[in-house]
């Protein structure tokens, strides 16, 4: 029946499975966020250092191209400190990016209880918190975890599969320091973005999470004699454990990794509780 | 016999330590129920209750059927809700928004665009559905929240203020709306309402809260029905003999004045029996009114109680 024909009628067709459901968000959000050019430029600009670095991986195994600048195959050391160097670049590009999505996630769904709408239907505070939460999630992924994971696996195509078996942890430092990052800058954005609803302000406080963290630290740590400070110190507390995951910790390092990993669970957990007050608010609220 | 449409079983909730639902007990089978009441009543906290955001404290709730401790998402998928606040993100136009809202209820995309362009021009909003909702009138936006509120083909309709801050043009348009929803019967209808003649022109049922509890349960087309069997009569010309006149055709009559009469018409006996009998005595009737016992009465009655 053609739509103009002003009628209404039940539905009986198929209806799809509840456990992808969460999907829908996302697709959504992905196509408001990817409305802005310059946003989309910038993501684009986050795969120059992955790009960069395996150009660097294919140079380094080519000895005819190494001979007309005067290196030596290998003079790339493919192994945890360069990957914590990479992780370092791209996490602080997916912090930026996270500064610049995450208010565009929840901010306009609380404007005009547009919340409310997802939630009268069978769907979960739990799934909305998953559909934002994985537009940047996917985001951070596409710029940190693959490419890191295509340069291991680039790499070990080149040198030959005995250096994946013997950097095999490289691998699982690579999936759980990427995710553990996810979860961080996922969930700080969400929260931001609940918390305050102007874009732009959001945008900023999420940048300042991590400088304030890293200067309230650093005066804690210096006023009050102690090493303590650095567990406010958010890229501190990313880097010891992902260091610790890639088996090149910091010389002298203050902190444990498993002391720095239990601190960035409650600091996820702090978020995800402030972020499920906040929703469950507007629940009832309608 | 199919399910109730609510079912409300000693049905108690409180928020924090206070009692707001105070051991509801009701069976609604109408096709449109008015839910009625005051400010704090109880109201947004049955809805909210009925959707399953809420726990009962005590007793239950069913709807169609389904608990709402236990199959909370169920009733979900079978409910369309319309709020009664601002419900829309303002950069979204009404399509994508009306087909998400679909999309989150299950429909596969292409079923829900479908839907939603049919949900929209269903609604008025046919020509304005690219426009983004920012820009649309608070008329416009009640209309994209009915939109929603009906895209997935829900069984029971849950409305809450529709005709809230609607000029008398729009607000007509919502009522026609509501009485052809009505009309079609694939849905039930819950309309929460403060304004007593959106009510009395769209329910059959209409059920009064009042602190957390039932305080009037009415079926309407019965009351409208009764009173239309009531008659109230002024009468010139009467020597006294023409209420028993009247009773003599089989109706109970009460003399309330000079020339005033009450008489209730029993089955088989119409109003032009007694104009037939005043010309045959010659008395003139001055004024004939069928008892209008408004909505309105009936919930002020039930506020006093």
């Amino acid at each position: 029946m053609a739509v103009y024909k002003r009628t209404y009628r039940g539905y009986s067709g198929p209806v799809t499975s509840p456990l992808w459901r969460f999907t829908v968000l996302q697709r959504y959000a992905f196509k408001a966020v990817f409305k802005s050019r310059l946003l989309l430029i910038g993501y684009v600009g986050c795969f120059f250092a992955p790009l960069l670095l395996l150009c660097l991986l294919y140079l380094n195994q080519n000895a005819s191209v190494l001979v007309l600048i005067n290196q030596k195959v290998g003079f790339l050391k493919v192994d945890g400190q360069l990957f914590m160097n990479f992780l370092a670049v791209q996490g602080g590009l997916a912090g930026i990016l996270t500064a610049f999505v995450g208010p565009f996630l929840v901010a306009p769904d609380l404007t005009n209880g547009g919340l409310f709408v997802y939630l009268a239907r069978p769907f979960s505070r739990a799934e909305y918190i998953l559909g934002k939460g994985m537009v940047l999630g996917s985001l951070i992924a596409s710029i940190t975890l693959l490419p890191a994971l295509l340069i291991f696996g680039v790499q070990g195509s080149l040198v030959g599969w005995t250096w994946v078996a013997d950097n095999l942890f490289l691998g699982g430092g690579i999936l759980l320091s990427c995710l553990t990052l996810m979860a961080v800058f996922m969930l700080m954005g969400l929260a931001m973005s609940a918390f305050v609803r102007w874009k732009i302000v959001a945008g900023a406080l999420i940048l300042a999470v991590f400088a304030a963290g890293k200067g309230f630290g650093a005066v804690i740590n210096n006023v009050m004699r102690t090493e303590n400070g650095y567990f406010l110190d958010l890229q501190h507390l990313l880097s010891t454990v992902a260091g610790a995951l890639l088996r090149h910790p910091a010389d002298n390092e203050p902190i444990s990794a498993w002391a720095a990993a239990v601190a960035l669970a409650v600091f996820c957990g702090i978020l995800l509780l402030m972020l499920n007050r906040k929703l469950r608010v507007c629940e009832v609220a309608g | 016999m199919t399910a109730p449409v609510i079912e409300l079983d000693n049905l108690k909730v409180k928020i924090g330590k206070r009692e707001i639902l105070r051991g509801l007990n009701l069976e609604l089978r109408g096709r449109t129920v008015g839910l009625l009441g005051p400010n704090g009543a109880g109201k947004s906290t049955l809805i909210n209750t009925l959707l399953g955001f809420w726990k009962p404290s005590e007793g239950t709730a069913r709807v169609l059927g389904y608990d709402v401790r236990t199959d909370a998402r169920q009733i979900r998928a079978i409910i369309g809700y319309m709020p009664e606040n601002d419900s829309f993100i303002a950069n979204m136009p009404a399509i994508s928004f009306v087909r998400m809202a679909a999309e989150l209820s299950g429909l596969p995309p292409d079923a829900a665009l479908e839907r939603a362009h049919e949900a929209l021009f269903y609604v008025g909003l046919g020509e304005a559905r690219y426009r983004v909702l920012g820009a649309y009138s608070l008329g416009m936006r009640q209309m994209a929240k009915l939109a929603q509120a009906i895209v997935h083909g829900p069984k029971l309709v849950i409305l809450d203020e529709p005709t809230n801050g609607l000029d008398p043009q729009a607000r007509l348009r919502m009522i026609k709306l509501i009485q052809e929803m009505r009309a079609l019967g694939t849905m039930h209808l819950v309309i929460c309402s403060h304004l007593l003649r959106d009510i009395e022109e769209t329910c059959e049922e209409a059920v009064i809260l009042k602190a957390g509890q039932v305080v009037h349960y009415s079926n309407l087309e019965e009351e409208r029905s009764s009173n239309r069997r009531f008659v109230e009569l002024e009468t010139e010309g009467d020597d006294g003999t023409f209420a028993d006149a009247i009773e003599l055709l089989g109706c109970a009559c009460a003399v309330t004045g000079p020339g005033k009469i009450k008489t209730v018409l029993p089955e088989g006996i119409e109003v032009r029996d007694i104009y037939r009998l005043a010309a045959d005595r010659d008395v003139q009737l001055r004024r004939l009114n069928f008892r209008r016992d408004s909505l309105e009465d009936i919930f002020l009655k039930a506020m006093e109680k």
